[in-house]
């Protein structure tokens, strides 16, 4: 198994887009974030209604994006080129492959996702009390969860997508479809208004909705799904991804 | 156990084509054993069951003994070169050698040496995505050679390689198989494996038409031909058919002889008083011989063939 | 011998567009994952179209259908509520009346909440006045719901205003009671006017009343009070959309009542025009009017006179638009883009390329074959599952209860065949950056990241409000709005977002999914020529 880390961590260190990538997470993340919170300011009337650090942290809806593309390019470019099949010699248990490819992914994503969210929080705060919002100065219980909920949540994402991606093995199908399975389900949620139980069912038990449920750090009785149990969700289905993906890349030709 | 790899009754379907139909040989140490076969054979599918990529419906594949996936570090037991181009192109030959090395165990130190075999020195810290085709096969060499194995299997190495390439090539894999290692290569340039290959497997159709070494092969195709140049063309001709050989004219002052030997055409002739300026007896090529074998086996025929002029 | 040069039997001509067309159709319809996919885009659209939950409406008689409003459409063929309280007498020919309004006062009740047609009695009325409270003066072409009109109102919040058959709305003196009013009728043309002190007036606008045949019948005109349901929005954020709405009633106090061209001896009479047809629950108590001494009278009156958009915010029944039955659209958009991107970025694979080019040296023309095909496919196959989708779901829509806001012929057209551009223009949007990019994974993501995520940002309620709004004018999915069949109306105060309203005119949002893809595509065009293959 060390060998097969060790192959996984110098591919993904010697491969020229990797260090880009992994700057477009903290960078897209911390931007939208902050752009968010720059224009947000308190609602009409008294009592502000905003939750500063789910504000600050809302850039991760587009940065899960960038660690989708980092956990398709990690396993769909060895399909797309054939170099699955070195791998595979390399290491014939491919259990083993799929899990030092997760164990790798994850810790480069872990580290981005810590930079990403220090910044987004750090630039949040500022932009909103610039704009006149209640910021606490201390930096309570919740919002350690939230920062830390959120870090986790990243990883997640790129472990859900890994899953998807070795599963649809073309890479442009691939980035599609783990995509459509993050972003298409909270737009459906929005338009189930009329349907309050098939609505509620799609918030608290699609991975992007329940997950990012670890956003909040008030008005957490209003939640649909609880901070934790949302992202239980999300590594459920993390899980059932990743065990899928290993049974069929063990029962399919390479 | 002897290094070898051990093909037993291989069965492959894939949809509606049947790949592998009870494909069988031993490849054995101390040679270079020649793949060939015409194009939908069965020899790539043959090789990447043997590495465990695919999995055949029956029959099995042994590397010194042991199914791949049970060898531990499967690198040092068997080294492998499928498709050259399996590179990702924005990464360096070297590094692209330093992750295979990392998950054999090995160093950057094994690559170094690998690198320097094959030839690649100065275009090692080059992205793979440039490199020519004969430099990814050599590239693909030394990555089959990172676990110094015993046992080495070749698709197609002369592919693409300029004639300096092959020349080395050659000498390569015959070095390699003096070594005493067991060497397969497919290929389809019959006349690089007349040079290079002692054993020949030669299959068709998904199974092995034949298993003998190269000498006997070209042996059995040769036949008792006699090409024979000589001015007096028709007068050659009234002598030797009348002595029952089967004579035909292939160019303005050669003949072909069937059916006799050529010392005694000779003879013949020289008391004829028939003049002859050039006798030989005819050696098949292993192109030939392949070509005679194969000749049911062959799936995907031309329309527009030329005729071999022998 | 010598051997001949080898002459090809047919001299091909020069190479034409057409051909490269051709041959990119072939590309394309060859793989049938791709044409399959495409297809499957469009009819998810539809799928969604009839899956979409949604409410059942239940009232007094029913459910469902049954329970589907009969609303009165104006003039202009909107949708409208005509409800209010007239005193009026009839005006045979010319004339004019005049009127000041003293004071304009209103309750709202407190409901709280929202309230269905047969919901209990209004709870306790306090006082209030909702922003577009209304009590003026009115010349209606009869009584009957959705007549032409046209009337000068003092209001709520927003002044004096001259309003006119349900749509127009111009703004008069600014400011509260006591204001000076009149309306002066001439053949078909009425003008209004307003005064602060009732001597000097100014003109505030002028109409002629489209049903002009009518007009010559029986006219009324008079003093009218009416206020529309107070509404107010349950979420702060832009895609979340309902709020609660009360009754609400207004009293407008008129003195100096002067009316020219009326019946001699003529009495006014009060009746409530549109009885209770948009309040919610039976009428509130004190609609009506009283003389008070001298010519001093006062309206109380409820309802509104004004279109009728889309969200319930000012009806008391379910109303929505076309654009409701487009909610798949985005996800056919996400597979349609996707199929766009790799379009191209399948070339870029194992040197496709190479072949192409050779096959076709002229890049631009290449690029513009591949942008016809994928951008024809997709608007054909999306317009025709939009339209399916728009008659499909008004059945729906139809059966259970729901009333979609009616729009002319024309518009449904521009809708069906705009949102297939829309489609169409993300496409070759797609293509493009696949172009610029080549690399399949990293142009998918871009295309999706660039196109379909704003979309999903700007409606799923995730940004506060302005952030959504800005998301939905500046980023190609801009190009949604395309799909708006209503408009605002800056006189009715209701819920404006997605999908029913976007911050941008449909052209206009359209006209920017345009540029993107025009720059995309001029951008690609040069990369391609430019760069080695």
């Amino acid at each position: 198994m060390t060998g097969a880390l060790r192959a996984e961590w110098t591919k993904l260190r010697t491969d020229n887009g990797t260090a880009w990538i992994l700057a477009a997470i903290c960078i897209l993340t911390v931007a939208v974030g902050a752009a968010t919170a720059a224009v947000t300011r308190c609602g009409s009337g008294g009592g502000c209604a905003v939750d500063p650090t789910k504000v600050s942290l809302t850039g991760i809806e587009v940065g899960q994006a960038v660690v989708a593309v980092l956990a398709v390019l990690v396993i769909s470019g060895e399909y797309s080129t054939g170099m699955i099949r070195v791998t595979m010699t390399a290491t014939p248990r491919r259990w083993m492959v799929l899990a030092a490819k997760a164990a790798v992914l994850t810790g480069l994503v872990l580290a981005a996702a810590v930079a990403a969210v220090a910044g987004s929080l750090a630039a949040g705060r500022l932009l909103l009390a610039g704009n006149g919002v209640t910021v606490a100065h201390a930096i309570t219980g919740p919002v350690i969860r939230a920062a830390a909920g959120s870090v986790l949540y990243l990883a997640l994402i790129g472990l859900l997508a890994l899953g998807v991606a070795t599963i649809v093995r073309d890479s442009a199908a691939a980035t599609g479809a783990v995509l459509g399975i993050l972003y298409v389900p909270p737009a459906i949620a929005l338009f189930l208004g009329s349907d309050p139980a098939w609505q509620r069912w799609v918030e608290r038990y699609t991975p992007v909705n329940a997950g990012l449920a670890i956003l909040n750090t008030t008005g957490l009785h209003d939640l649909v799904i609880s901070p934790w149990a949302g992202l239980g969700v999300l590594a459920a289905w993390a899980a059932v991804a990743l065990l899928a993906a290993g049974a069929l890349l063990r029962l399919r030709d390479a | 156990m002897e290094a070898t790899i051990a093909v037993t009754g291989l069965r492959k379907r894939f949809g509606s084509k049947l790949a592998l139909d009870g494909m069988t040989f031993i490849v054995r140490p101390g040679q270079v054993t020649g793949f060939v076969g015409p194009n939908g054979a069965g020899k790539s599918t043959t090789m990447r069951v043997i590495l465990g990529l695919d999995a055949p419906d029956q029959g099995s594949a042994l590397i010194s003994g042991q199914p791949y996936p049970r060898l531990r570090r499967p690198l040092s037991h068997i080294g492998a070169m499928l498709d050259a181009a399996a590179l990702q192109p924005g990464r360096t030959a070297r590094n692209h050698l330093l992750w295979l090395a990392h998950s054999q165990g090995l160093s950057g130190k094994r690559v170094d040496e690998v690198i320097e075999q094959a030839g690649l020195a100065t275009a090692a810290r080059r992205k793979a995505g440039g490199f020519s085709l004969g430099m990814r096969q050599r590239l693909g060499i030394a990555a089959a050679m990172l676990g110094d194995p015993p046992v080495l299997m070749f698709d197609e190495p002369f592919n693409g390689m300029d004639p300096e390439g092959i020349v080395w090539m050659r000498g390569y894999l015959r070095a390699l198989a003096a070594q005493g290692r067991a060497v397969l290569v497919s290929s389809h340039l019959m006349s690089e494996l007349q040079d290079a290959a002692d054993q020949l497997i030669v299959a068709g159709r998904g199974k092995v038409i034949a298993d003998t070494s190269v000498a006997e092969l070209i042996a059995a195709a040769s036949g008792d031909r006699v090409t024979l140049r000589t001015t007096a063309g028709p007068a050659a001709m009234k002598v030797l058919t009348r002595i029952g050989a089967t004579v035909a004219v292939t160019g303005s002052d050669t003949l072909s002889v069937t059916g006799l030997a050529s010392d005694q055409v000779v003879a013949q002739l020289s008391e004829a008083g028939v003049r002859f300026s050039e006798i030989s007896a005819h050696r098949a090529t292993l192109e030939e011989a392949y070509m005679e074998l194969t000749r049911d086996a062959v799936e995907y025929r031309a329309a527009f063939v030329t005729e071999a002029v022998r | 011998m010598t051997i001949t040069a080898y002459r090809p039997p047919q001299q091909t001509g020069r190479e034409s567009f057409a051909q490269s067309l051709h041959a990119e159709w072939t590309k394309f319809s060859t793989l049938r994952g791709w044409a399959i996919a495409v297809v499957i885009a469009a009819v998810l659209i539809d799928v969604v179209a009839v899956l979409a939950p949604r409410g059942d409406t239940q009232c007094g008689s029913g459910s469902g259908a049954a329970c589907l409003a009969h609303v009165p459409t104006g003039p202009g063929g909107e949708a409208v509520n005509d409800s209010y309280y007239l005193a009026s007498q009839p005006l045979a020919g010319n004339g004019s009346i005049t009127v000041r309004v003293t004071s304009l006062t209103g309750m709202i009740a407190q409901n709280g909440g929202f309230q269905g047609p047969d919901s209990p009695p209004p709870g306790t009325m306090s006082p209030g006045l909702v922003p577009w409270a209304k009590a003026g003066i009115i010349i209606t072409d009869g009584t009957r719901p959705g007549a032409a009109y046209a009337a000068m109102m003092v209001t709520g919040s927003h002044g004096v205003r001259m309003q006119y058959d349900y749509t127009s709305d111009i703004a008069g003196l600014s400011g509260a009671a006591p204001r000076w009013l009149r309306l002066t009728r001439d053949g078909d043309v009425i003008t209004g006017y307003d005064s602060a002190d009732g001597t000097h007036w100014t003109e505030v606008g002028q109409v002629q009343l489209a049903d002009a045949g009518a007009v010559a019948g029986a006219v009324q005109a008079g003093m009218f009070a009416t206020s529309p349901l107070d509404f107010t929005p349950n979420f702060p954020t832009y895609g979340e959309s309902g709020g609660s709405t009360s009754n609400s009633v207004a009293t407008g106090t008129f003195d100096n009542v002067g009316l020219r061209g009326g019946a001699p001896g003529g009495r006014w009479a009060g009746q409530y025009v549109g009885a209770g047809a948009d309040s919610n629950g039976p009428q509130p108590a004190g609609i009506g009017f009283r003389e008070t001494g001298g010519s001093t009278f006062t309206v109380t009156g409820s309802g509104d006179i004004g279109p009728v958009v889309a969200g319930m915010a000012n009806s008391g029944y379910d109303t929505g638009t076309i654009a409701d039955h487009l909610l798949g659209v985005f996800i056919a958009l996400l597979i349609m883009v996707v199929i766009a991107a790799m379009f191209i970025t399948v070339e870029y694979r194992r040197g496709l390329i190479r072949t192409t080019l050779a096959a076709s040296p002229r890049r631009g023309r290449l690029l513009a074959a591949k942008a016809v095909v994928i951008g024809a496919v997709t608007f054909m196959l999306g317009s025709a599952a939009v339209a399916v989708a728009v008659i499909v779901g008004g059945n729906i829509a139809h059966d259970s209860g729901m009333y979609v806001l009616p729009v002319s012929w024309l518009t449904q057209a521009r809708v069906i065949l705009g949102t297939g551009a829309m489609l169409a223009l993300a496409s070759v949007l797609a293509l493009s950056i696949g172009t610029m990019l080549r690399r399949s994974v990293v142009t998918v993501a871009a295309v999706i990241v660039a196109i379909v995520l704003p979309y999903i940002l700007g409606v799923s309620g995730v940004l506060p409000a302005s952030a959504a709004e800005w998301v939905l004018r500046v980023t190609p999915a801009a190009g949604f709005a395309i799909e708006q069949s209503v408009p605002q109306y800056q006189q009715v105060v209701g819920h404006y977002g997605p999908p029913d309203y976007f911050p941008l005119a449909p052209w206009a949002g359209l006209a920017v999914l345009c540029l993107y893809a025009a720059a995309g595509f001029g951008l690609a065009g040069w990369l391609l020529r430019r760069r080695d293959a």
